[in-house]
């Protein structure tokens, strides 16, 4: 979706740090995941050789995408449903709203899919008169408050229990009787039932399209994309086009790389395969099925230097282990996608003029390469659009002009060993032990982390007198 | 042009013309080479000691039985033991229909507060302690969906050792409208990470185990 940021990254990221209450809820999240991450890993020795095949499929199936998209229309279409492609958002948007308005459909029920957030699907079907109930028990919390998701798999992780009850009272009728998860997850449960059951229309994502098969894959916890796919007249898929396996044994060899990198489990609790509409005799199911194919900047990933970035399954992963994600969690980065995958996507979904603090929010320590599941080179990625950002003359005069000096200082060699030998000393008089808490001009880095303190002489001239020590 | 062509010729430009459809099958096929490499090991020897454990391990209850003609005292005993009713919803399977369930009370239709349901599962998955079920006229799917407590029949000799078995059986015969893997209650860990069991679909799952077919 390019909604329009509402504050620089650097005002959001700075009040997102300054909040206490979210990173508890963050830490709470991600420490969670990453703890029964590493448990699920150990428990599966086969881990790598899972990964380099993973990372196999979805290469091959790239190298070959028009093949595998043509395939899984025609077997879509052979079994009855029907087959949309939006080249954008824009074009996305216009045909789920269509449809809706063709079907005269006052409710729709829709089970959490990023992509229907990429796309701006909520807004569309708000500005239609549509009313819409989310039905992850996540994404409900965060339609009632509402809010945008603020991790791709936890949607509502930047809210702590006290304020989901507090949502919970004012929008359920009548209010959970208790504060506790289980008694809100039963009042959610109440609430919802009512919902999927008078819904007109139900729109799922899907975490794969199978060519070979035409079926489209769901994968959740909880049981709601069943019942948000089932009892409607009319089941709506939105998906990108990179979502497409060759068949389902190729699924669930990526299936098992999603759920152990996503949560720690082995397998969702519910993974299931929807193959067209209800079939004559069929005991229930929807009459109508469309699947929407959107590319969204996908084709153009596939032409450039963030081909690899197609690979990525939406585990979640990346962020989970990511040092500035577990500072400022997920709105800060303003865009559908939070994280390391999130300041790769967002520069192709929302132009990079919009979005280029965010290849810059990195320290490059690696661990999200380290961890994705089909091996995408992230911090390679965040530097291409650091050097488009600058070849495309984005970055402000102030870090050129400084970049500039820095240069011209480090090309001479003496002029740079004079600038460290003034420069070290007078940086050590604020250090206590081994870090500096607080250094003039450079506030944009310690009021939220300390520096190391430098040592008392600098590379070259500790190497030089050990090497006179030696003669 | 239409988005189809656009998006498609965007790709081709990129791609080239591409292979012969055979050969990317081929490769295709190639990539699952030597699954074992790239799978877990069973949970125990024997599927349903493997079954078994997998799916206990996820909260699922088991009741391991001899022959369907147990069927009916295996869920009396079990709906007794959760202080339920003698009502509940049944698939409508001519092989559940032939039982003897005199003392219960099996009804078809399953109603968005209902109690107990009772189904038969296709498959069991001993990799993963995975039911599967199949929609169709004698299988609708909001039974595994709307009770609280789902009980599922799964006979021994219908388990598979792994996922790909199951998928090889899948692309065979016609895929159904919904093909469902079912692994483990319903959940969510959605408030703070604390897992709730019960989130939308069954909070209580339940397989009867049976050793002889049917």
């Amino acid at each position: 979706m390019t909604a329009p940021f509402k504050a620089p990254f650097k005002n959001r990221a700075r009040a997102a740090l300054a909040d206490p209450v979210l990173k508890i809820a963050i830490d709470r999240t991600t420490g969670n995941a990453e703890r029964k991450r590493a448990a699920a890993l150990a428990a599966f020795p086969e881990f790598e050789t899972a990964r380099a095949r993973g990372r196999a499929i979805k290469d091959h199936v790239i190298a070959h995408l028009g093949h595998y998209l043509e395939l899984f229309e025609r077997n879509a279409t052979a079994r009855g449903a029907q087959v949309h492609w939006a080249a954008d958002d824009a074009e996305a948007r216009a045909i789920v709203t269509r449809i809706c308005l063709a079907a005269d459909a006052k409710l729709v029920t829709r089970a959490k899919s990023m992509l229907g957030e990429e796309i701006g699907l909520p807004h569309a079907l708000a500005d239609a008169g549509i009313e819409r109930v989310e039905t992850d028990l996540a994404e409900h919390i965060i339609q009632l408050a509402g809010e945008a998701p603020s991790h791709i798999i936890w949607p509502a992780m930047h809210r702590t229990r006290e304020q989901v009850a507090e949502l919970f009272k004012a929008g359920h009728q009548p209010p959970p009787a208790a504060e506790d998860p289980a008694t809100m997850v039963q009042s959610a449960r109440r609430v919802l039932r009512e919902k999927f059951l008078s819904a007109d229309i139900g729109i799922s994502g899907a975490n794969f399209l199978v060519a070979d098969t035409g079926a489209t894959c769901t994968v959740t916890n909880e049981g709601n994309a069943e019942l948000t796919t089932t009892p409607p007249r009319i089941h709506i898929v939105t998906a990108g086009i990179e979502k497409l396996v060759p068949s389902t044994a190729h699924a669930f060899a990526l299936l098992r790389l999603l759920v152990r990198s996503a949560t720690g489990g082995e397998m969702t609790q519910y993974t299931t395969f929807h193959a067209g509409p209800r079939r004559p005799g069929d005991a229930d199911g929807p009459e109508e099925m469309h699947i929407v194919l959107v590319d969204n900047g996908r084709s153009r990933m596939l032409a450039d230097e963030f081909r690899e970035m197609l690979r990525c399954i939406r585990c979640g992963a990346c962020m989970n282990h990511c040092v500035v994600y577990r500072q400022i969690g997920g709105h800060a980065y303003g865009g559908t996608y939070p994280g390391p995958m999130g300041a790769v996507l967002t520069p192709v979904l929302d132009g990079l003029a919009a979005s280029r603090d965010l290849p810059n929010a990195c320290t490059m320590n690696g661990r999200c390469a380290e961890v994705c599941p089909v091996g995408i080179p992230l911090p390679t990625l965040l530097r291409a659009w650091r050097r488009r950002s600058w070849r495309e003359g984005l970055e402000p005069g102030s870090l050129r002009a400084g970049i500039g000096i820095w240069a011209q200082v480090a090309r001479r060699p003496r002029l740079y060993r004079l600038a460290t030998r003034i420069g070290l000393p007078l940086m050590r008089l604020f250090g206590k032990g081994g870090w500096i808490a607080r250094l003039p001009l450079a506030g944009g880095w310690t009021d939220h982390r300390d520096l190391p303190r430098p040592a008392a002489r600098s590379f070259m001239d500790q190497y030089r007198a050990q090497q006179k020590a030696r003669k | 042009m239409t988005a189809r062509d656009r998006i498609l010729s965007a790709i081709r430009a990129t791609l080239g013309p591409g292979k012969p459809p055979a050969q990317i099958a081929a490769e295709a096929a190639a990539l699952l080479d030597d699954p074992d490499a790239a799978r877990p090991r069973l949970a125990a020897p024997g599927l349903p000691d493997a079954f078994a454990q997998k799916a206990a391990a996820l909260g699922t209850s088991i009741d391991r039985i001899g022959s369907m003609a147990e069927v009916p005292r295996a869920m009396a005993r079990y709906l007794d033991a959760h202080g339920l009713p003698p009502r509940f919803a049944m698939q409508p399977a001519p092989e559940l229909a032939a039982l003897d369930w005199s003392g219960l009370a099996p009804h078809p239709g399953t109603a968005p507060d209902e109690p107990a349901a009772l189904g038969l599962a296709l498959h069991g998955i001993a990799e993963s302690g995975s039911l599967v079920i199949h929609s169709g006229p004698d299988n609708p799917i909001l039974m595994a969906f709307l009770p609280l407590h789902h009980v599922v029949l799964l006979r021994e000799a219908t388990l598979l050792p792994h996922l790909e078995d199951y998928a090889a059986r899948l692309s065979a015969e016609a895929a159904p409208r919904n093909a469902i893997l079912i692994t483990g209650p319903s959940g969510t860990t959605d408030i703070e990470g604390s897992y709730v069991r019960g989130a939308h679909g069954p909070g209580f799952l339940h397989v009867i185990l049976i050793a002889e077919p049917g």
